[in-house]
């Protein structure tokens, strides 16, 4: 009787415990969403979206140039990521499958996965920036693909380890060669997933500073020559909200919401891909 | 007539394990066989040899000789492509492709360079006739093969598997995943399928072996104790292993 009561006791404080821990982590999500939607949404006009900035302390201006840069980058960025990282976790789960290396080289990302992005920042500036003599769009791009690199890598690589083996072996009785199977057969079978992992590491980057601080740096005019310093919103936002005027602050509000919201749909339209797939089953 | 000489196999998984000894048999033309045996026997393993899928995986070897259409299938320069678009293979859980049922069925075709859309849909309604089905999926041919149910899925698969006109199928216990009505069908179908093609099935189920088959194969341990008419090894075995087999002493 009295252990019963016991592990009653320890249960209803368990229960407690991790409801005040949940509660606790929700608050502050809601209140930094709440406290972005808030600002952002009074900062919002199309200026912001239409117009480049103007001189510090003149009133207006936007950050077209800053939007078009952080798109352009992450394009750019998801054109060398995605392939390199389908490609790698094609490799590690087909042809590598099983070998010594394939395990060290997945350990490995899962690491790289971790990596601050500002030491990769760091990195992409000692092996690009410097010896080129000057920030660019490029840059930039390297150093958001090489932290999708490993994302796109594992998942690609534990996508294609879900698709059963007798799959491949069916096509493989059927006469097929190797690279047709993956193509034809494998692929199909994981491309949801595939596709949800790219959407998801896209939406990892899209929201990164760090790394483009050293290397795309930030640019006040319009420009879409990627050989050059290019604004991105998450630096401008950096800049502008630690910066001294009150133009600039609700500025950096806006933008912010937008990035929210842009990095929201990609993770929501992800998760719906993840349903449409395993949901249904 | 015979179709696969099987002399003196030896098989070894990679690491020099020996799962196949010195195994013989004739399979003929036109008919079925079925091999049987406990657990880790080997029977899959023989299967597997006659379209040589051990060569997907490093360290696996042959030695003796499997003649088919009196060639040895186990040279090094037997082009795996044309074997095994000419043995074809079924697998204990349907494998249909992620795709649409007319694009399972023409995979094969495909691969063999078949472009025609007009020749492709003959094919491929023609196959899928042969393997019973036609008649359930003709109105939905351009669906995903996964909305069809497990039974219908391994007839999915036998039709593609029939669509490149093999002469030989290998069915790797076609029917341990599908349910009574199912199974009925498949048993069928392969009584139908023989009239053209040579089947080789390896079953866990000595009802169905002794059903559907006219040779039976007993392997046990890796070796071929019995291979005989099937009649003649379920009534009247030479072997004392066969008989406690068949008679469910062991297994």
């Amino acid at each position: 009787m009295k252990r019963e009561t016991a592990r009653k006791l320890q249960s209803v404080l368990a229960l407690l415990l991790s409801t005040l821990a949940a509660f606790f982590g929700l608050f502050w999500l809601v209140f930094i969403l709440g406290d972005v939607l808030l600002h952002g949404i009074r900062a919002l006009d199309i200026n912001l979206f239409a117009a480049d900035p103007v001189p510090p302390g003149v009133e207006g201006g936007g950050l077209r140039n800053a939007f078009i840069g952080q798109l352009l980058i992450t394009f750019c960025a998801t054109l060398i990521g995605v392939p390199v990282g389908v490609l790698g976790g094609t490799f590690l789960a087909e042809y590598a499958r099983g070998k010594k290396f394939s395990r060290v080289i997945s350990v490995l990302s899962d690491i790289m996965v971790s990596v601050p992005s500002i030491v990769i920042g760091t990195f992409v500036y000692a092996v690009m920036v410097r010896p080129l003599g000057h920030f660019s769009g490029w840059a930039g791009a390297v150093a958001l693909a090489v932290i999708m690199i490993p994302v796109v890598l594992r998942t690609t690589e534990s996508m294609l380890s879900l698709v059963p083996w007798t799959l491949r072996e069916a096509a493989f009785a059927l006469g097929a060669p190797y690279y047709k199977v993956i193509i034809q057969v494998v692929y199909r079978g994981a491309a949801t997933g595939i596709f949800t992992g790219i959407l998801l590491s896209i939406a990892r980057v899209a929201g990164e500073t760090a790394p483009l601080l050293f290397t795309s740096f930030n640019n006040t005019f319009f420009t879409a020559n990627m050989n050059g310093p290019m604004p991105s919103l998450t630096v401008s936002i950096f800049q502008y909200a630690m910066g001294p005027y009150e133009s600039w602050h609700e500025q950096a509000w806006a933008a912010s919401l937008v990035i929210t919201l842009f990095i929201l749909l990609l993770t929501i339209i992800g998760r719906m891909f993840i349903r449409l797939r395993y949901g249904k089953k | 007539m015979i179709e696969i000489q099987v002399k003196d196999l030896n098989f070894y998984y990679a690491g020099d394990h020996k799962v196949l000894q010195e195994i013989s048999l004739d399979i003929k033309k036109n008919s079925v066989t079925a091999l049987i045996g406990p657990s880790g026997c080997g029977k899959t393993t023989l299967l597997r040899c006659f379209n040589r899928m051990h060569d997907l995986y490093p360290g696996n070897r042959y030695e003796g000789e499997i003649l088919f259409e009196e060639r040895d299938i186990l040279t090094g320069d037997v082009d795996l492509i044309d074997l095994r678009s000419r043995v074809g293979m079924v697998f204990q859980k349907p494998t249909p492709f992620p795709m649409s049922i007319f694009d399972n069925i023409a995979y094969g075709l495909r691969l063999k360079g078949t472009k025609k859309k007009s020749l492709l849909s003959e094919l491929v309604e023609r196959a899928l006739r042969q393997a019973a089905l036609w008649e359930e999926v003709k109105d939905k041919l351009y669906e995903s093969a996964y909305a069809l149910s497990g039974g219908q899925q391994q007839r999915l698969v036998i039709a593609r598997a029939l669509a490149v006109e093999p002469q030989a199928l290998l069915f790797d216990e076609p029917t341990s995943a599908l349910d009574p009505i199912s199974t009925a069908k498949i048993e069928e179908l392969m009584e139908e399928l023989k009239k053209s093609v040579t089947i080789i099935i390896v079953t866990h189920n000595l009802q169905q072996a002794a059903r559907v088959s006219e040779w039976t194969g007993f392997l046990m341990l890796g070796e071929l104790i019995e291979f005989d008419r099937t009649e003649q090894m379920f009534t009247a075995p030479r072997e004392k292993l066969t008989e406690d087999y068949v008679t469910g002493r062991f297994g």
